[in-house]
Parts: C-alpha cells; sequence; structure tokens
C-alpha cells in the first residue's frame, strides 16, 4: 500500500507553522550573531588564545585569520582543467548468495579555455574476493565491508580514482580537482570503529591519496577541495558562542552542566554557520579560512588537516573544504575559489563538474536490479545453483 | 552537407565508399534510424544514403534529422544570453557535446545486389551497429536513372510530410545528374502520372522542385 497522504497534510500544516513562529526569534539572533563577530574579529589574538584554553561541548573552528574577512574572487584563469569525481554503490544484499558489492566511480573532466574539451567516465567495480569484502586484522579480526562502512569506502574511491587520473593527465594547465562532501571521514571516528578499520581506511587509504595529491601538486598547478552544498556545519557559530561565554576559562561540563538553553551562549543558538555568511558575503566572496579541530583530524590528517572556507553564491552559501597545503598556499586558494564560482555559474547554482560526475555514477533502482539479475543469469550459465531469500523472493513477485 | 561537396571529397574509406556519417541503432522493414558521429555533420534531408552488409548495399532517404539529450530524463537549456555566438556555447560548456545526439532516420528505398538495382524493400533490413555513408555522385547517378523509387517515399507513412521528403529527395538527386533540370522535369512528369487524381497538391510538389 502507498503512502496515505491525506493523513499527512495536517501534519505538514502543524510543521509550517512551527517553521513560521521561530523565524522572528531567528533573525533577533542572527543580528546578535553578525554584532558579535564583528568585534570579536577585532581582537583575534584573545580570541584564539581562548579557543586553545577552552573546553568545549562542541566542535570550534580553529582560526586562521580574522573572521569578517570578506574576500572577492580573482579572475578565473583562462585556460584550466576542473575534474570532478563521484561514486555510487550498490550494497551487499544479504538475500542473495553472492556476496559483493559495486562501487561506480564517475568522472567528469572538463577543460575551458583555447582547446575546451570534456571527458565523462565510470569505472564500475566489483568486490568480492574475501580481501576484498571485509577488513581483516592482523589478528584474524573481519569487519565485513557495508552499509555505512561501504559508503566510507566508496568515499574514499572517489579519492582514488582521482589520484589515478591527476597521475596519467600530466597536464601543464592549472587545475582543480574536486570532490563532493567532507574531507573529514567524520563517520569513522563517530562508530567507534576498531583501529584497523581506521588503519586500512583513513590512515592507508585516504590519507595515503590525499598525500600523493599533494606530491603532484609539487610539479604542476593542483589544488584539491570538496564543496558541500547546504552545509549544516556550526563550527563557526560555536566559535561566537566561545566568544560570549562569560566564563574563565571556558568549560562547558563543569560550568554549565544541565542548563540546556539557559547558557549565556545559547543567544545563537539553533544558527548555522551558513546562516551567518549568507548575511556577511556578498555573492562571489568568500569568508576567512578556518580550521577543523574535530578529532579525527587533529588526531591523524598531519599535514593533510582540513581547512575550509564558506563561499557565497547567488542562491545559497557552499562550505568548501581543502588541505592545509592548499589553504597555506594563497594562489591555490584563489585558484579554488575562482574555479568554483565558475564552476557554479556554469552549472547554475552548483558546480558542473560535480553534477555531471554525478550523472555518471549514479546507479538507480533499475541499474540495481539489471545487476542483480546479470549476476543471476551469469552464475546459472555456469551452473551455479542460487538461493535467496523467502523475502526477497516474496518482493519480487508481490501477489495478493 | 551538400551534394557539391560529396562530388569533391575523396573516399576516406578503402573500397570506394562514401563519407561515413553515423551508424544503426535502431531498425526494421522499411526504415532504419541512425546515429552521427558528429553531433553538427547530419546528413541532408532528402539526401540519399547506405549501408552495407555481405548481401549487398541498402538505400535509404534521409527523412528526419534530431539533434536531443542522450538521456531522456535531462532537457537542453538555453545558455547563450550572454553570449554573441552559439560557438561560444560549446566552448563554455565543453561537456554539451558527450550530452547530446544527432539521429537522423532513414525510409528504404531499394538495394543493390551486385550490379542490380532494385527499388522496392530488400528480403532483409540493415543490421544494427551497420555503418550509414552518404552515396557518392555516382551512385546517386545511378540508383535514380529510374525514378521508381518515388512511390516508395509517397506512400510512406511517417510523421514528416512525404511530400516535402520527395521534394527534397528529389533537389538533391538533380545534382548528381549532368542536366539537374531535365531531371527535374522528368521527376515531374514521374509526379503528375502519380498524383493524376490530386491536382492541389501535384500542383504543390511541383513548385518544390525549383
Amino acid at each position: 500500500m502507498s503512502l496515505d497522504l491525506s493523513k499527512l497534510v495536517g501534519q505538514i500544516v502543524d510543521l509550517a507553522a512551527g517553521i513560521k513562529s521561530k523565524m522572528g526569534e531567528r533573525q533577533g539572533k542572527l543580528e546578535f550573531a553578525l554584532n558579535t563577530l564583528k568585534s570579536s574579529a577585532a581582537d583575534f589574538n584573545a580570541l584564539k588564545h581562548k579557543i586553545e584554553s577552552s573546553k568545549t561541548t562542541w566542535l570550534v573552528a580553529g582560526l586562521k585569520e580574522s573572521m569578517d574577512v570578506r574576500q572577492a574572487a580573482a579572475h578565473c584563469p583562462d585556460d584550466s582543467i576542473v575534474l570532478a569525481s563521484d561514486g555510487s554503490h550498490i550494497d551487499v544484499d544479504r538475500h542473495q548468495s553472492a556476496r559483493c558489492f559495486l562501487i561506480n566511480i564517475g568522472m567528469a573532466q572538463l577543460q575551458y579555455g583555447r582547446n575546451p574539451g570534456a571527458q565523462l567516465i565510470s569505472f564500475p567495480s566489483l568486490y568480492f574476493k574475501d580481501e576484498e569484502v571485509a577488513i581483516t586484522s592482523t589478528d584474524g579480526r573481519q569487519i565485513p565491508i557495508e552499509g555505512q562502512l561501504l559508503g566510507i569506502k566508496r568515499g574514499i574511491e572517489e579519492c582514488h580514482w582521482l589520484v589515478e587520473r591527476l597521475n596519467a593527465l600530466g597536464a601543464d594547465l592549472p587545475v582543480v580537482a574536486l570532490l563532493d562532501g567532507s574531507l573529514i571521514l567524520w563517520r569513522l571516528a563517530e562508530q567507534d570503529y576498531p583501529d584497523f578499520v581506521v588503519r586500512d581506511l583513513l590512515i592507508d587509504g585516504f590519507l595515503k591519496y590525499l598525500n600523493h595529491l599533494k606530491q603532484l601538486s609539487q610539479r604542476q598547478r593542483l589544488a584539491v577541495a570538496s564543496y558541500i552544498s547546504y552545509p549544516r556545519s556550526t563550527e563557526v557559530v560555536n566559535l561566537l558562542r566561545l566568544a560570549v561565554c562569560p566564563h574563565v576559562p571556558v568549560d562547558c561540563d563543569r560550568n554549565c552542566s544541565g542548563k540546556f538553553e539557559a547558557r549565556d551562549c545559547d543567544v545563537v543558538a539553533g544558527l548555522l554557520d551558513r546562516d551567518l555568511f549568507t548575511w556577511l558575503l556578498s555573492p562571489g566572496q568568500r569568508s576567512a579560512i578556518f580550521s577543523s579541530r574535530s578529532s579525527v583530524v587533529t588526531k591523524y590528517y598531519g599535514a593533510n588537516e582540513i581547512n575550509f572556507f564558506y563561499i557565497r553564491l547567488d542562491g545559497e552559501v557552499a562550505r568548501v573544504e581543502i588541505p592545509l597545503w592548499v589553504a597555506e598556499d594563497e594562489k591555490l586558494v584563489e585558484l579554488v575559489h575562482s574555479i568554483i564560482l565558475d564552476q557554479c555559474q556554469r552549472g547554475l547554482g552548483y558546480p558542473v563538474a560535480l553534477s555531471e560526475a554525478h550523472e555518471q555514477a549514479v546507479v538507480n533502482v533499475a541499474d540495481r536490479q539489471q545487476f542483480w539479475g546479470l549476476v543471476e543469469q551469469v552464475l546459472s550459465e555456469d551452473g551455479i545453483y542460487l538461493e535467496s531469500s523467502a523475502k526477497s523472493a516474496s518482493k519480487r513477485a508481490r501477489w495478493i | 552537407m551538400d551534394i557539391k561537396e560529396v562530388k569533391n571529397q575523396k573516399p576516406k574509406v578503402k573500397g570506394g565508399f562514401g563519407d561515413k556519417i553515423g551508424e544503426v541503432i535502431e531498425t526494421s522493414s522499411a526504415e532504419f534510424t541512425a546515429q552521427c558521429y558528429k553531433l553538427t555533420e547530419a546528413p541532408p534531408l532528402g539526401s540519399l544514403v547506405k549501408t552495407q552488409d555481405k548481401f549487398g548495399e541498402i538505400y535509404g532517404v534521409v527523412y528526419n534529422v534530431e539533434t536531443h539529450s542522450l538521456d531522456p530524463g535531462r532537457r537542453v537549456l538555453a545558455r547563450g544570453e550572454n553570449m554573441k555566438a552559439e560557438e561560444e556555447i560549446f566552448a563554455a560548456n565543453p561537456q554539451l557535446s558527450k550530452l547530446l545526439t544527432t539521429d537522423f532516420r532513414v525510409l528504404l528505398v531499394g538495394h543493390v545486389e551486385g550490379k542490380s538495382i532494385h527499388h522496392y524493400l530488400p528480403p532483409k533490413s540493415a543490421s544494427i551497429h551497420s555503418f550509414v555513408y552518404i552515396c557518392r555522385l555516382e551512385e546517386v547517378r545511378a540508383f535514380t536513372e529510374s525514378l521508381d523509387f518515388l512511390s516508395l517515399i509517397m506512400n510512406a507513412r511517417i510523421p514528416v510530410p512525404v511530400d516535402e521528403v520527395a521534394g527534397a529527395c528529389i533537389r538533391y538527386t538533380s545534382q548528381a545528374h549532368s542536366d539537374p533540370n531535365a531531371f527535374l522535369i522528368k521527376a515531374g512528369k514521374e509526379l503528375a502520372y502519380m498524383l493524376s487524381g490530386e491536382v492541389n497538391r501535384l500542383n504543390s510538389l511541383l513548385k518544390r522542385l525549383k
């Protein structure tokens, strides 16, 4: 039976009313937040010191330059290459007997200027060998790669294929390599995966590829960045919480434990970073560069420490994440800023290279069914008897 | 591509065929659809094209040319508001040429087996992935010595008006003859015989033969 929308209409009306009632209160908070940002920006060193001596319950952005920086974009180079990578996957289906998963990486390589050109390609990979479908520790413990872990692996493969492509490219034009989503593998830290999983995926995987990109950028003008549309981060708002906190030193557990919504810093509660920068920045401008102080970054990323800035587009504010070696190179930051702006203009609000990479990567429901159908067909042609679960069979043959 | 351009071209494929311009992607007994290799180099309406297989060559007349998105779920958007020339659109958006395709539909009008030209449908339709070639001048001349193929066009059920296709084909193929005017007159007489009961239609079609 499909969703009964008539039973939902009333509830959706209540949702709209709830949002409307909060909007007035929100505007007041935003004005206060902007004023706090401007006044705190004046005392950069004091705020920096406050951050370093604080113990907060929220993630606070690291301060690298004055918070109220509003940087216009440099002129986009006439000749450049944008290489974007995106991926999708078909997860392990425990109702099928063949244990495997598929990762499909889509890439778009767009060259602009005197020799315009485009390459749109996809690289589907099937993982089925014992050592491919699980991560194994030295003492024999195994964690199967599926669900959320498979999503993480897919993100790493997107970066892997960027490296492969850039190795083969050998361009003498400036190149910006783009990924979708965050460069910070939050979920590896949040989910308490065992160390050997973190080592396999992060240290020997993602960070290895970032290092490789860093080496490539020493030989050519190359920057790598990730793009997050409509971000929900609050790291800079949390900086403002710190700025208004009257306690010295700032220690949330000690000073404000159990005081939800009654804390001094709750004057900015509910605001997002994008709210701040929508008001602070003009279209085309980027914010100051901040650093990520998340535990996974400080513990593992080293020379690839993730920095970020916000960029104001016509319709929204996006978050751009860059490794430290890009952030510390003013020319590379300018390149990333101007190219992303240009990409969003060509892509009607979203970087066109990323949307084309997504189109190459996407695996829809029909693709999924065809894939499993092909697996069944090839196996049965080889005389391999397939079991699948009764639940799976009942979904395929719907009856009354 | 004008037939005069075909006249001046050297064969690019050994065996003396004309330019290879596309590949069959759908086929049936009376027609086929081909995808152009180059987005902007589709054969003109009414031109004579052919495919080849082990039985011989299948000839057809181009009756429809379409350019559209490769993915039916994605629409083409206007992009040139701030540009002075259409070429700038493709230069500024290089991915467009990979996302669009030009297809052309061909009505079969005969086939050649050995040295025999037949102006009726071939026993076997064009094969999928057959290459499609623009017919060379001498092939056009030889095939249209007899106008028997016209009835296949005039009786076809196609979404484009058959009179337009017939007119375009006669104009195109007349250029392959040493006396194009004489060919047009000959074709006009043939049409008068075929449309003897439809004076208005005949008049309208004859005006298209100039």
